[in-house]
């Protein structure tokens, strides 16, 4: 936002809530940089000095970083299903805005931005002086059409689920060359962090024909060289990146990157790092604790942890049977001992969970409390669903998801006295993939979000036409949960809309479709010689000015 | 053939009771020649001392152990050998004794139809057994008619062979999905093959003595010659040849376990618990993929041990 603009009205009130102790300082600046105030003049405000980023002693130029990542088939990024591709295509194509390990949304391809008063138009002011990599300038055409491609029913995003539901292609506006407006159907505040999704890198609108590895014309610091499916990627450094190093000349430093498949086993790619192979293990798609207890006292590694929401959500689908009965579902929670899955599935490293998709660090999380394992109430509640002698239930798992297998093992054990009798099929983690929002029972990890309006946008949602958004796995809609959460997708004060996600909480515990035993920590653990790096939640890989010492 | 046997009256004393002894003393000659070749060989009875080993605590793993190869004891896991559970606890706190007798049951002595339906003899048995109906039925048809019949499903068998054998397992259980019964439709097809080869050749080798063209001569139908005269005298090699699948058909269930094709969990299926316990490996606790791994290797050893034993002495008699 331009020093002459005005701000946000809302932003006293927030300034207000901080001194009066209802906001923290951190959720202060998370809002103010999402209204359009910069970081720095954010902390400002509030009286404390925005960490300036330190230029690193002495960044080395060269050298090739190497990661050990699953290369996976890609076509359009808007359907990435999961964080990997993206990881090693964010090298080459950037997003609009930048939602940072301390989830505060920053600037990016969009240099300023405000919101209206009712947070129903959103102003972008796109950067100058971008180019794509094949010589193209970045304009807002590009950033108009990448959005019009979330918007695409045929492209079949995950965004038309979260962005779908408050913007139509009609509400985009052109101003010009370098601005562009939004016109919302509903307010919404978290439309820049939306624009850090990972499925919402930016395309080159005058190359971009549906294959991104056909045309990789990206604003990124790194060209795209190969891409073999299942066996390697290689990107190179380009010489014409917008972003300056603090020597002034362009970044990036490193001269290229290889994302190398190495297959999903684990301790080869382990050994790998520990013998200086590889600086880097991409863990976002199997963040557990095994990496980070493996390589514990390496002298050669660093351990960087971060706490998030990534979670195992046990999905129930409400159109299939025996889980359209809100008893079942319920009478399967309540078979969850939160205590000992989180013990066993995931070594405790972690929060436990209430069945609801909100995590206790989201700023609008609604204290609960957690839920116990009550297997003589889930007995009686599927004795009033017709089901005196219990039932028989098939749970899909991916066998690659070490701790999904365990979280179902218990649940199995512990599912016994109240007469549920799960049989667990394995399957190789790509065929889980293939049919998730298929299966009636399974578990589906879902990754770290940093506000608790996003992931029910995407998951517990229909469409205009009353269908369940794509990656509703399972397809429950309910009137008034919807209600609830676009009022508070519209709502600013995080003590009103914590209020709201009180309601919201409780109606995804008593009659909604998912069960959540525990919230995932996570850990980054690179080569000491990879150097000025930090562990996102997401595990996303933020590596403009990282730098190899060798 | 029930012909010899009704030819002797029923209710003739005096003739049936010489013949039952006759045949009771060369069975019982019989079964001591065929032990005395077990324990002429050192290795052969290595051997069966590991394989008896197996079998008899398959058999009375429920009164070997206090622990259920299911109960969780979620206070406790990953824990090293203790009194309490003399080989450790796996990475849910289960018993990992429990879990290896138990999972010994499942390789050699129950089959597991469904979740709650079993039948006795072991998943590798079955296995076993079933690829060598099949395989000795093809190889006794190809080695007896020959001709094109034997052209026709000798190349079949060899394009089956030319597959890599773990990648057939993997093709199979991927169709099947994974269970006790797709393991043994697994190891069967898989097994086939190989059976089938060597009972032709041993068949192509024993058609052209002199008993079969006696009972040839005798008029007897083609059925009777090829299970009645061939296959009880080639059974010495296909002997050999059965404990050595019952091997492979293990380590087949450890591959396939390994790599999460075989026993749904949270059965204790030895493969499935190397590939479970080596997660833990790196963070120091080795017990709950050691075990497994000991016991898989052990059992496969010693079946070999008997397998060799016997086939060296057998040839040292002929």
């Amino acid at each position: 936002m331009s020093k002459n603009e005005k701000l946000h009205p809302a932003i006293p009130d927030l300034k207000a809530a901080v001194n009066a102790g209802k906001l923290t300082r951190r959720e202060f600046i998370r809002y103010a940089t999402l209204l359009g105030v910069s970081a720095a003049a954010a902390s400002q405000m509030i009286g404390i000095s925005w960490p300036k980023k330190l230029a690193a002693a002495g960044p080395k130029r060269g050298g090739v970083l190497k990661i050990s990542q699953s290369i996976q088939k890609i076509d359009h990024p808007a359907r990435y299903s999961w964080l990997m591709p993206s990881n090693s295509m964010r090298m080459v194509f950037e997003y609009m805005t930048l939602t940072g390990p301390d989830n505060v949304t920053v600037p990016y391809l969009c240099e300023s931005w405000s919101a209206s008063e009712d947070l129903k138009t959103w102003t972008f002011n796109v950067r100058k002086g971008v180019k794509f990599n094949n010589g193209d300038s970045f304009t807002a055409d590009d950033c108009i059409f990448t959005i019009n491609q979330w918007l695409d029913q045929e492209v079949k995003s995950s965004l038309l689920g979260l962005v779908g539901s408050y913007l139509k292609p009609s509400g985009i506006e052109k101003v010009n060359d370098y601005q562009f407006k939004l016109h919302l159907e509903r307010p919404e505040i978290a439309v820049p962090e939306h624009f850090f999704q990972y499925t919402a890198q930016v395309l080159n609108h005058r190359t971009f024909e549906g294959d991104m590895k056909k045309a990789p014309h990206g604003t990124g610091p790194y060209v795209l060289d190969t891409y073999k499916e299942g066996e390697i990627c290689i990107v190179k450094r380009r010489s014409d990146y917008w972003q300056k190093a603090a020597d002034g000349k362009p970044l990036p430093y490193m001269d290229e990157i290889r994302f190398i498949d190495m297959g999903s086993e684990l301790a080869p790619q382990i050994a790998a790092l520990k013998s200086g192979e590889i600086h880097l293990i991409d863990a976002s798609d199997n963040p557990g604790p095994q990496i980070m207890k493996a390589v514990k006292g390496d002298a050669n590694i660093s351990v960087l942890p971060v706490a998030t929401a990534t979670t195992r959500v046990l999905r129930m689908r409400v159109d299939m049977k025996p889980w359209t009965d809100n008893r079942v579902r319920m009478a399967l929670k309540l078979c969850q001992n939160r205590e000992k899955i989180l013990a066993l599935a995931y070594q405790g490293e972690g929060l436990q969970g209430q069945d609801f998709h909100v995590y206790p660090k989201h700023p609008e999380y609604c204290e609960k409390p957690i839920p116990a394992y009550q297997p003589d109430k889930a007995k009686a509640l599927l004795a009033k669903a017709g089901y005196p002698n219990g039932i028989d239930v098939n749970i899909a798992v991916g066998s690659e998801w070490t701790d999904i297998v365990r979280y179902a093992e218990v649940l199995k054990q512990d599912a016994l006295p109240a007469g549920i009798r799960v049989n667990i099929q394995t399957m190789p983690t790509s065929q889980y993939w293939e049919k998730w929002t298929e299966v009636d029972l399974g578990v589906t990890p879902w990754t770290h979000r940093p506000l608790g309006t996003m992931v029910p946008n995407l998951a517990y949602v229909a469409d205009d036409k009353g269908n369940p958004v794509p990656w509703n796995e399972t397809r429950w809609v309910d009137k008034e949960f919807s209600a609830l959460l676009d009022q508070a997708s519209g709502t600013l004060d995080v003590e009103k809309r914590r209020q709201i996600f009180c309601k919201l909480e409780d109606i995804q515990v008593t009659r909604g479709s998912i069960g959540i035993a525990y919230w995932m920590n996570t850990w980054m653990c690179p080569s000491k010689k990879l150097k000025n790096v930090e562990a996102h939640p997401n595990l996303i890989f933020l590596f403009n000015e990282a730098w190899l010492d060798v | 053939m029930t012909q010899p046997d009704s030819s002797i009256p029923a209710d003739s004393p005096e003739i049936i009771v010489p013949d039952t002894d006759v045949i009771r003393f060369v069975r019982l000659r019989r079964l001591w020649e065929g032990l005395s070749v077990l324990f002429a060989s050192k290795i052969a009875v290595a051997g069966l001392v590991i394989v008896l080993f197996w079998v008899g605590v398959a058999i009375f793993a429920p009164l070997l152990t206090p622990f259920s190869p299911l109960e969780q004891d979620w206070k406790h896991p990953n824990e090293g050998p203790s009194e309490e559970h003399i080989l450790g606890t796996d990475e849910l706190g289960r018993d990992l004794w429990s879990r290896l007798i138990y999972g010994a049951r499942v390789v050699l002595v129950i089959l597991p139809v469904s979740q709650n339906l079993w039948i006795p003899g072991g998943t590798a048995i079955w296995g076993v057994f079933v690829a060598l109906t099949v395989g000795t039925t093809l190889g006794l048809i190809s080695g007896y008619y020959g001709g094109w019949l034997d052209e026709i499903t000798m190349r079949l068998l060899d394009a089956m062979m030319a597959i890599p054998v773990i990648l057939l397992f993997l093709i199979i259980m991927t169709a099947l999905g994974a269970s006790a019964v797709n393991v043994v439709i697994a190891i069967t097809i898989v097994g086939t093959p190989g059976i089938a080869r060597l009972v032709r050749s041993l068949t192509l080798d024993i058609r052209t003595r002199e008993y079969i063209r006696a009972a040839e001569t005798r008029g007897e139908s083609p059925w009777y010659i090829m299970f009645i005269e061939i296959l009880p005298n080639a059974r010495g090699p296909i002997i050999v040849d059965a404990m050595l699948r019952v091997g492979y058909a293990i380590f087949a269930m450890g591959t396939l376990g390994f790599l999460g094709l075989g026993m749904p969990p949270p059965s204790p299926d030895w493969g499935s618990m190397v590939a479970k316990g080596r997660e833990f490996i790196l963070q120091g606790s080795p017990w709950a993929a050691l075990w497994p791994s000991l016991a898989i290797a052990s059992l496969v050893v010693g079946l070999n041990l008997l397998a060799d034993g016997l086939r060296e002495e057998s040839m040292r008699y002929q």
